[in-house]
């Protein structure tokens, strides 16, 4: 489970403000992303957490009646990260 | 390879190629530039009667043709649409209006910025300013609404427009106009800018990467993901510049190539396409890639963007090295008012998030 993130998307990028900022009220991790390339041909905006949370997430998703489109659950980004990520952070 | 690295690369190629374009015969400063390629297409089609920026880009043609054989073939060609088409014509109307009093979509804007063009840089603070504040609108809870799926046919308006395109351009009929003189006049070769168009089409399908998304993103929801497809393209074009166009390199704000000096319209020009680009969702060359993989509103934009070259040429409203014209600029003025009185009427200020509030897409 926890080698898993959930990506939520959203039908406009306004819910996807709404989820984040409910979600950071009640502490939980979360990270607005452009909507990974393999999931959608589009460019919205997505939303990162832990799947650890999502139990929590899907109540405060009910309780706000925050407007979500669909869920993802995926792997962890584990590629080793490439020369050029690694020169930037380095920066 | 990571995602970063893919968008870097895709921005890199779009600079070299619009740095290429410009030694094999497009207009300094010109290798790429969407709003003033629709505009040629606009002149070429006799829509407009400016006759220097009159020809059937085949860039254009490439573009469109290159994204939506890509989207076929990885299965992405959905043909969607509905979220208020005639919001988003409107959009781009004056998307292009804000364009050519600036003199050039926001990709020439980063060209003419790696040319040593310092007016690009107003423009670049302006069109930076226009999308700061249509987030604020997105913030509020603007929305055009939800496209859903439609008619399968409507998909094939842009791949047939391009097919069309091409065939007029080889069949030079009587009453399609070439300019003799002028930017319209310095065209790249045919195959040549078809392939370099048909290559960034696939590409930029691929990667998504949108001028309005680089910058919107980076103030949104801090993610510099499509911004690093821009340093990308500045950074291509640069060194392609300084390579192999080093005799138009030029640093400053005088004497730019299909520039003007007048800070204020630069600006404001550029403010007025950074906010109709971030309400639509994208650049005018975001727009093109979405409307070639079957989004129907993304269709209706580029006719807007279109039809809004052919009334700035007809109305005179487009700027010249001269400077902008007192109509222009009224008409920027008229695009702002009409712009956020849609930015307005499209939050959902009734709607809010919060306990016992039923959130509308």
């Amino acid at each position: 489970m926890e080698k898993t993130v959930c990506i939520m998307t959203f039908h406009a990028t306004y819910h996807a403000l709404g989820f984040e900022k409910v979600l950071k009220e009640q502490n939980i991790d979360v990270k607005l992303i452009p909507v990974p390339r393999d999931l959608s041909s589009s460019c919205g905006s997505a939303a990162r957490f832990r799947c650890q949370d999502l139990s929590s997430v899907k109540a405060l998703v009910d309780e706000y009646c925050i407007e979500v489109d669909e869920l993802y659950e995926r792997e962890e980004e584990t590629d080793r990260p490439g020369l050029l990520d690694r020169i930037l952070r380095k920066k | 390879m990571t995602a970063r690295l893919k968008i870097i690369l895709s921005g890199l190629m779009v600079g070299q190629l619009g740095s290429l374009l410009v030694l094999f015969g497009n207009p300094v400063n010109m290798g790429v530039c969407v709003a003033c390629f629709y505009r040629d297409i606009a002149g070429g089609l006799g829509l407009h009667q400016a006759g220097v920026v009159q020809y059937l880009r085949p860039e254009i043609a490439g573009f469109i043709l290159g994204a939506f054989l890509i989207s076929r073939m990885k299965g992405e060609f959905r043909v969607r649409g509905g979220s208020s088409p005639i919001l988003r014509f409107v959009l781009g109307f004056f998307l292009m209006i804000g364009a050519l009093v600036f003199l050039g979509c926001p990709l020439r804007m980063i060209l003419r910025l790696a040319n040593g063009d310092l007016n690009a840089l107003v423009g670049l603070f302006g069109y930076i300013a226009g999308i700061y504040v249509g987030i604020q609108f997105i913030r509020k809870g603007f929305s055009l609404g939800r496209s859903v799926k439609q008619k399968t046919a409507s998909g094939y308006t842009m791949p047939l427009f391009a097919i069309a395109l091409l065939a007029l351009l080889f069949a030079r009929p009587a009453f399609i106009y070439f300019s003799t003189e002028g930017p319209g006049a310095a065209t790249a070769p045919v195959w040549i800018a078809l392939g370099a168009g048909l290559l960034i089409g696939g590409v930029l399908q691929r990667t998504r990467l949108c001028t309005a998304g680089g910058f919107r993103d980076a103030i949104l929801i801090k993610d510099y993901h499509f911004l690093w497809g821009l340093v990308g393209i500045f950074i291509a074009s640069l060194i392609g510049n300084v390579t192999y166009n080093l005799e138009f390199f030029n640093l400053g704000f005088e004497g730019q190539a299909i520039a003007h000096t007048s800070h204020l319209w630069n600006f404001l020009g550029m403010t007025l396409v950074g906010l109709t680009a971030v309400l639509l969702g994208g650049c005018p060359l975001r727009q093109t890639i979405l409307a070639s993989e079957g989004d129907t509103d993304a269709i209706i934009t580029v006719v807007g963007m279109i039809a809004g070259a052919a009334f700035a040429h007809n109305f005179g409203l487009a700027s010249s090295p001269a400077g902008p014209t007192f109509n222009g600029q009224i008409a920027v003025m008229i695009g702002f008012a009409v712009t956020i009185a849609i930015a307005l009427s499209a939050v959902r200020s009734e709607v809010t998030i919060g306990k016992g509030v039923r959130s509308r897409g």
